[in-house]
């Protein structure tokens, strides 16, 4: 048994669990991408955003260290997070999804990343149905997500019919009417075949699949749980001070795999390809039991030459 | 473990080839460190301003922490030229190591080529400090010409007190030692499996050529312990680049025994 909140109450029952926190929401520019909401009205829940949520854990770029190059003793400083209290509303479960299996890494026993972390405790999560699928990409029917989230909202025309995920979501809408609903499962055009890909790593399909590669690392860039980044000092002007950030990096790249001397061991565009795909269904599934991949379909839309990987996988006989 | 860039003094350092030098690091505070690294395994090496890289650990002490560092790279290059008294910031150790403790009682080969003999140099003083838990120790080096042989005062010590067989690719034509790739000197050894285990380090194309010599030898895959280089940025198994076939070498490595990674995809 879930909730029902009237559309015209939207906007107030946002400010009220957002109170003291950021807003972050679909915003149409030059495309659908999750931003700080400063006008309400700037939120858009038709379609799915281009970019996922992985942003607000992982930043594409931030600061880890200041550098003191004057001071021998004390060149490392580190720099303090500083993240607000925030709410993602309008996440789908692919974003959402995403995070599960980001945490699998960044929050792993014996390494956690500090910022990823205070960002997931500091975040809560309010998601949107996909009714009909927002994207002729998306497959995520085809990946068995789970129902995570704080809050889960299902447009039923004039209202919304609203399920918790959470204790923590749950206290926030004990206050409105009960409704009784079952959320209906999402229906993707897509479909990706499920199959162990153990036995077809010389298949001639990957070849195929990925002749058109330019190596831009766009479906990395936008995809909801790649997190590889790289990690990179910048000194200042004037040669006292500067900064260590980490940034995404991307398998896609020619250097990610360079080492010392220029050696590279994963050079050919296939060996890339290969590389993404096993990641994303076997090797994490291996560690982790679940895909890394969440249906999104967003390596594919944003693709300069629009490779569509669930392609390559279904051919594999 | 230091999990944090933490300086450490470079009390010691020592030319061993043409832009290439053994550096030995103390705590330095007034607080002595002790150090818990085991052989085989790395430390994040860091030049503010420059960068970090992944670097073995060629020594085995509780005392001090060695580190043989060729110019090949901006943070290497960068680390050459700093002297005794400079600090140098490391975070570590990381990854898997030699599994010497568990190898008593066996006859030990050690196989390294070029910088890679580096962390084996640990393995070493590791036997000579257990010495009577092991049976024979036959080591096996190739450098690239005779001034390119590191650690030439090890080498007398361990001719001494261990089987020593080190050739170089090239030399000039009155060079009295052993000519050759690293290889031979194997193969003409006519060692056995027989109650044996390898440890080989040195670059991917010698190491794979090693391997396929022992095979020939009669070695088993589950006989070989042998140590990755890959690119690495954390250390702790999340920037994914050393990834290969879901193993992080920084993590799962960088010491394997082959017979766990055989079939493994770049």
């Amino acid at each position: 048994m879930g909730k029902v909140l009237e559309k015209k109450r939207l906007k107030e029952f946002l400010s009220s669990v957002s109170k003291g926190a950021e807003l972050i929401a679909p915003v149409k520019s030059d495309t659908l991408r999750f931003e700080i909401i400063k006008d309400f009205d700037d939120i858009c829940l038709e379609g799915r955003p281009l970019f996922p949520v992985k942003k607000f854990f992982s930043p594409a770029r931030h600061d880890i260290f200041k550098l003191n190059l004057a001071d021998k003793n004390k060149a490392f400083e580190e720099v303090k997070n500083k993240i607000k209290p925030r709410v993602i509303f309008g996440g789908r479960l692919c974003d959402f999804n995403g995070l599960l299996r980001l945490d699998k890494l960044f929050l792993a026993k014996e390494f956690q990343d500090e910022y990823y972390k205070e960002a997931r405790e500091k975040t809560l999560l309010i998601g949107i149905n996909c009714v009909p699928a927002p994207s002729k990409y998306c497959f995520c029917e085809s990946m068995n997500l789970d129902k995570y989230y704080d809050l889960f909202f299902h447009d039923l025309g004039d209202k919304y019919y609203i399920e918790a995920g959470s204790p923590k979501g749950e206290s926030l809408i004990l206050k409105l009417e009960d409704y009784d609903f079952s959320i209906p499962a999402i229906k993707c055009k897509k479909h990706l075949e499920k199959k162990d890909l153990s036995g077809f790593y010389d298949s001639p399909a990957w070849k195929d699949g990925s002749k058109k590669c330019l190596n831009c690392g766009k479906c990395t860039a936008h995809c909801t749980t790649c997190l590889c980044f790289d990690v990179i000092d910048e000194v200042d002007a004037d040669l006292k001070k500067g900064k260590r950030f980490k940034e995404w990096d991307s398998c896609q790249f020619t250097n990610f795999t360079q080492v010392a001397g220029g050696f590279v061991f994963r050079k050919d565009y296939v060996a890339k390809f290969k590389h993404r795909i096993y990641h994303k269904l076997q090797y994490f599934r291996e560690r982790f039991g679940m895909d890394m991949c969440t249906g999104c379909g967003r390596c594919i839309e944003s693709c300069p030459r629009l490779i569509d990987f669930t392609e390559t996988v279904n051919k594999l006989k | 473990m230091l999990s944090k860039s933490t300086p450490l003094k470079i009390v010691k350092k020592e030319k061993q080839a043409d832009k290439t030098y053994l550096f030995r690091l103390e705590g330095s505070g007034k607080k002595k460190i002790k150090f818990d690294y085991k052989i085989g395994q790395f430390y994040q090496v860091s030049v503010p301003g420059i960068g970090e890289a992944p670097i073995s650990v060629c020594s085995f002490s509780e005392d001090f922490l060695e580190f043989n560092i060729r110019g090949v790279g901006d943070v290497t290059d960068k680390l050459l030229e700093l002297e005794v008294g400079d600090n140098i910031w490391i975070r570590g150790p990381y990854g898997t190591s030699y599994p010497l403790d568990k190898l008593k009682g066996n006859n030990i080969m050690i196989i390294g080529g070029g910088t890679g003999i580096a962390p084996l140099r640990g393995a070493l003083k590791y036997l000579e400090m257990h010495r009577a838990d092991f049976e024979r120790v036959h080591i096996f080096f190739g450098c690239r010409s005779p001034e390119e042989v590191l650690f030439k005062k090890d080498m007398h010590h361990w001719d001494r007190i261990f089987d020593l067989n080190l050739t170089v690719d090239k030399a000039p034509a009155n060079y009295k030692g052993k000519v050759g790739l690293v290889t031979k000197i194997v193969e003409e050894s006519g060692l056995d499996n027989r109650n044996k285990v390898v440890l080989i380090c040195g670059p991917p194309i010698m190491m794979k050529f090693v391997i396929k010599t022992l095979e020939s030898m009669g070695f088993h895959y589950d006989q070989i312990f042998l140590s990755h280089e890959r690119r690495m940025k954390c250390g702790v198994g999340m920037c994914g680049h050393c990834m290969i076939s879901g193993i992080y070498v920084c993590k799962d490595g960088p010491v394997f025994r082959y017979d766990k990674i055989l079939g493994m995809h770049e």
